[in-house]
């Protein structure tokens, strides 16, 4: 083999090399497409999780919305403040302030402690467990604990635990995805800064609610005696906090008879 | 003899006549029940509005209930004497359940009964009435009210009347005994439904396994006005309305569409036997038969009364023969395991099997290899090993359009079948269950 047939084939393949390359750069002159610089940032300050709960299918669109001005900048729940202000400052918009929330489940009756109705075996889904018969626990607002909540949660939040379903307050985006998929919808967002919630969603008559978990609420009012701030209330035995007014006293927590009533992180 | 049949579908319990033989040779007994806890909402739509309360005394065959809405049926006393409580109860519903609980004070009274005399010769219009007010509901299962059945809405033609006596489910021998003993109550019944409705010809349909039923229908049917005999395939979903349609006429009944869109009207035996009571004797609907079987000690054809506590049934029979793993209200295969046994014996119970706790273990679920035999026993012809992938990656819309989920008829027949005992009817049920909810959102 000769040197000259090398050169002429680096010569050939290089010269195309650079051709199509000037080619290139003259369409990318020509076919430029302006893309508004502000979308690029929004999709940089967005959680990016692609999780649609801001109602599109997924980061790209929600930022376009956005720009174009359809979106609110307070979106993106996954991101949180930070999203928010951020999308805020790109738009040139008043800094928003928005309070954090996270999912809590309203549910305390693991294993053993929400008594059975009888044993379910077979298909594994809550919702599927629940068309049967009441539900397979006593209290028909029980969590079933087969985890359609920890199979739905993008961010690894949720754990099954004692056949209880428990979210990491750390890892939780308040995306709300398990809480349209909880059969019993047990699972609510409230404010991160609320920590006293009741873990009770029971509204049966006392004593049927007594005997189908240990931490039902009873609707006994004993918490509503002992709020000085007029911030719980029984309705349908059950106790509700109104977060407004709510100051985190935990003198609900400490009359409660059955522990319905918790302290979360 | 040319016998009916469909593409697809089973033969469950093959080696042992389908669990029948049980109770096969057991002759209907009636147990009168001291204690009986009616519901509201045996039927299909809503639950009907008692109207007697606690301390009451009843009469058997009175109106205890008064019917709710367009698709209501009324309820009647199934035994004479005291209410005692009426109270919500969970049973196999989904909520717990309004019942009436009374107490049987063993005088057997009925209330006056206003019966429209012979089936050839009663007033055809009056019938359709009587029935609703007999509180009839179709008693194979499902309980949809009959009178609603039987008056199909105008631009609807229906020429046939198909009674179903296949009892294609297994363990249960309740149509069978029913057929045997008492051949002329279903005919009449059915005459009675062909006059009301102005229809010309009746077939009644019975699964080759029931020579007995078959030659007893045969001989009653004989001399009467447009009814025949169909003899059936001996196979699973052989009594599902769809494939009874398909076997007996040929005909399909179109997507989405009910029994009357292809000209039929589908009507259990049990049902015609209670609309020749209502219609001859004025009698409502208070007692069926029921067959118990599976692991009590004594196996047995029952004649109960409604509402009857599953726990007094299991009794009538010697009790359970051993620790009972799963109580399915209906036949194994269609059936509904009940919570436990203070359920009650409701219009549409055909039969109460007892599992042991050993074959009530279900097995693991594997995974899918594909081998196909879910699409060879689907009787609608569907599709389930790729309507479960689907189900698995949330492609409801997919599943919905495409492969047509919402024909499933959950006869369970592809999980029977599965040989990786993949939990398919449970996710086809789910499914129809979220895209029903979607509809009714829109």
């Amino acid at each position: 083999m000769s040197t000259n047939a090398i050169l002429y084939a680096i010569a050939v393949l290089g010269g195309l090399g650079i051709g199509f390359g000037l080619l290139l750069t003259l369409a990318d002159k020509v076919f430029y497409v302006p893309v508004d610089e502000r979308v690029v940032r929004v999709r940089e300050a967005v959680a990016g999780a692609n999780c649609g709960v801001c109602g599109y299918p997924g980061c790209d669109q929600f930022a376009e919305a956005v720009v174009r001005g359809e979106a609110p900048v307070t979106g993106c729940t996954p991101g949180g403040g930070a999203s928010a202000s951020a999308l805020a400052e790109i738009m040139g918009l008043d800094n928003v302030d928005v309070e954090p929330t996270v999912a809590r489940v309203r549910c305390q009756g693991g294993d053993g402690i929400a008594k059975d109705s009888f044993q379910y075996q077979g298909f594994k889904t809550c919702r599927h467990a629940m068309s049967l018969s009441g539900g397979p626990k006593l209290c028909p607002t029980a969590c079933v604990g087969l985890g359609d909540c920890e199979r739905v949660c993008q961010f690894d939040a949720i754990r099954m635990v004692n056949g209880l379903s428990v979210i990491d307050p750390d890892k939780c985006t308040a995306c709300g995805a398990c809480i349209t998929e909880c059969p019993n919808s047990l699972i609510k967002l409230l404010p991160r800064a609320a920590t006293v919630t009741v873990r009770c969603m029971n509204t049966q008559a006392p004593k049927p609610a007594n005997l189908s978990c240990d931490h039902a609420c009873i609707g006994c009012k004993r918490c509503e005696k002992a709020c000085e701030y007029d911030a719980i209330h029984v309705t349908n035995f059950l106790a509700e906090i109104d977060v407004e007014k709510c100051t985190l006293c935990e003198a609900c927590v400490a009359v409660c008879p059955k522990q319905s009533i918790t302290v979360s992180k | 003899m040319r016998k009916y049949s469909f593409r697809g579908g089973i033969h469950p319990l093959r080696d042992t006549h389908e669990g029948k033989e049980l109770t096969r040779n057991k002759p209907i007994r009636e147990v009168v029940a001291q204690v009986v806890r009616i519901p509201m909402d045996m039927h299909i739509g809503a639950p009907s509005e008692p109207i007697v309360k606690k301390g009451d005394r009843v009469l058997i065959g009175q109106k205890i209930a008064e019917a709710v809405g367009g698709i209501g049926v009324p309820v009647h006393a199934s035994v004479s004497g005291t209410v005692t409580e009426v109270a919500a109860y969970q049973m196999m519903h989904k909520k717990p359940s309004m019942c009436i609980t009374i107490e049987n004070d063993g005088l057997e009274e009925w209330v006056q009964l206003a019966p429209l005399g012979d089936v050839e010769t009663a007033a055809a219009d009056k019938i359709i009435p009587a029935v609703k007010e007999a509180g009839i509901c179709g008693m194979g299962g499902a309980c949809f009210p009959t009178h609603i059945k039987m008056s199909p809405p105008a631009g609807k033609v229906v020429d046939t009347v198909l009674l179903n006596g296949a009892e294609c489910e297994t363990f249960l021998t309740a149509d069978f005994r029913l057929m045997l003993e008492q051949p002329e109550r279903v005919v009449n019944g059915l005459r009675a439904v062909m006059r009301a409705m102005g229809v010309k010809r009746g077939i009644i349909c019975i699964e080759d396994n029931k020579p007995e039923a078959i030659q007893a229908i045969t001989k009653a049917a004989a001399g009467r006005e447009g009814v025949e005999v169909g003899t059936l395939k001996t196979k699973y979903p052989q009594g599902g309305e769809k494939q009874l349609i398909y076997s007996v006429l040929g005909r399909e009944v179109p997507a989405g569409g009910l029994p009357m869109d292809a000209g039929v009207v589908v009507l259990n035996v049990g049902t015609a036997a209670a609309i020749a009571d209502a219609v001859i004797e004025g009698k409502p609907l208070i007692s069926r038969v029921t067959t118990i079987s599976g692991a009590v000690a004594a196996p047995d054809n029952l004649l109960l009364r409604i509402g009857t506590l599953l726990k007094d049934a299991a009794e009538a029979c010697g009790g359970y023969a051993k620790e009972p793993g799963k109580i399915f209200v209906g036949g194994s295969m269609t059936g509904v395991c009940a919570p436990n046994d203070e359920a009650s014996i409701s219009k549409a119970n055909n039969g109460l099997v007892v599992f042991d706790e050993k074959d009530a273990q279900l097995p693991d679920e594997s995974s899918c290899i594909r081998c196909g035999r879910c699409i060879d026993a689907c009787p609608v012809w569907l599709n389930p090993y790729q309507m479960k992938r689907d189900y698995q990656l949330g492609k409801l819309d997919e599943m919905e359009k495409k492969l047509h989920v919402m024909e499933c008829v959950l006869c369970g027949s592809c999980s029977y079948v599965c040989p990786a005992r993949q939990y398919l009817t449970p996710a086809f049920k789910d499914a129809k269950d979220i895209i029903t909810a979607r509809r009714m959102k829109q």
